[in-house]
């Protein structure tokens, strides 16, 4: 995983995440969108079918905050929510 | 030639089934879908792989 | 936070094939595990082959191929991806060489079904190689994927509406995957022959999906359990998003 900021402003993030895929970026935006500080989120794996770009890029637009911090809450919540299945599973 | 590892479609492995399928429905007189039934290949796309099958050795093996 | 509460039940249950239950999920986390489960665990498989001798009635390609695809034992804690192990077979017909008769050097990756002919050899044919088997996940190649056939259905929960009009025709109603029956039992519909005519006769139901229930159907193909490549899954999500955390953070 790479990581590489495209843009950056006080609400407003596109960061592209090297080598991922929809496995993990889907859930990230999944756990970004639960969020009450963030207004959007999206991934694009293929932006514009641009030639060469081919690895995701994520967008996230803070209602309120620094949208690196969303993104950091949301990898916290995945991994509370993994924490806790992986209990649930060990116990079943 | 022989039998296939897995299934095509799905990858479930369906060689381990074989001799006791040939043994039973071709070579025997069983029921073909109720041995299959048994061996518990139960979808049927790794059906036909057992079904729809002939070993052929024994035909090219004077051409070695 | 949402806080997570998850419910996991065991509908099926088996070493290599299992229905199970997961209430709590959203869609995307759901499949998130479906596609890790495929994609990302890693499995033995053999990847190169060093023929000494194939006077067999197959090519040495034709062998490789068929040899790839014979699941191996992988036990996850002691290997990491990219590790090899050396395998060797040696058998002289007439006879058919098995999976069974491939030796491992190590115990504990050794091929998961003893029974898949390899080839059938004649007299005075003989196979024998060496090979070795990479662990690597499912997306680098599909004879690395540990999960057969996994895939998830909703929960579907059967309400009872009342009783159908009395000259109405019993029609079957086919349903496939679980329902939460209206005494909040969790039935397979197998159990009644996928038709709800069968287990609710003369009764009009409703069927409906429960949200944030999802039934997975997980295979595996013998190189470890269903409940091993389940929380495989959910490791490799984990990793992923520790990962980006720390990186964020920096």
């Amino acid at each position: 995983m790479e990581l590489r900021v495209i843009e950056k402003t006080d609400t407003e993030l596109r960061i592209e995440i090297a080598g991922e895929d929809h496995t993990f970026m889907n859930v990230l935006k999944g756990a970004l969108l639960e969020a009450d500080d963030v207004a959007a989120a999206t991934y694009d794996m293929n932006p514009e079918q641009s030639g060469g770009q081919t690895e995701p890029v994520l967008t996230v637009k803070a209602e309120s905050g620094d949208p690196l911090d969303a993104v950091e809450a949301a990898a916290t919540s995945i991994t509370d929510r993994t924490d806790a299945l992986r209990d649930a599973v060990t116990a079943a | 030639m022989m039998i296939p590892v897995r299934c095509f479609t799905c990858g479930n492995v369906v060689g381990e089934h074989w001799e006791e399928f040939k043994e039973r429905a071709r070579e025997g007189e069983e029921d073909p879908g109720e041995v299959l039934d048994d061996l518990g290949v139960n979808r049927h796309c790794c059906r036909r792989m057992l079904v729809s099958h002939r070993d052929l050795v024994d035909v090219v093996s004077p051409y070695q | 936070m949402t806080e997570a509460d998850f419910d996991v039940e065991y509908v099926e249950r088996d070493d290599r094939s299992a229905r199970v239950l997961i209430r709590g999920l959203t869609p995307a986390f759901a499949n998130g595990i479906r596609r890790a489960m495929i994609a990302d665990v890693p499995t033995f498989s053999i990847d190169t082959v060093r023929f000494v001798e194939n006077s067999s009635v197959m090519f040495d390609e034709m062998i490789g191929l068929r040899l790839g695809l014979v699941p191996l034992t992988t036990p996850l804690d002691e290997f990491e991806i990219g590790d090899t192990v050396t395998l060797a077979l040696d058998v002289e017909g007439p006879a058919t060489a098995y999976s069974g008769d491939i030796e491992s050097a190590e115990a504990m990756v050794e091929p998961a079904d003893e029974n898949v002919p390899i080839v059938e050899l004649k007299e005075g044919q003989r196979l024998e190689f060496e090979a070795d088997a990479v662990l690597e996940a499912g997306k680098e190649h599909a004879k690395h994927q540990g999960g057969v056939s996994v895939g998830y259905r909703h929960l579907q929960r059967v309400s009872v509406e009342g009783d159908r009009g009395e000259f109405d025709d019993e029609e079957p109603r086919i349903l496939r995957g679980v329902i939460e029956t209206p005494e909040g039992e969790v039935v397979a519909t197998d159990e009644f022959g996928n038709d709800l005519s069968e287990r609710y006769p003369g009764k009009e139901v409703r069927v409906e999906d429960v949200p944030g229930a999802f039934v997975f159907h997980i295979e595996t193909d013998g190189s470890f359990t269903v409940e091993e490549l389940l929380l495989r899954a959910i490791d490799s999500i984990e990793e992923r998003a520790d990962e980006l955390r720390t990186k964020v953070a920096v």
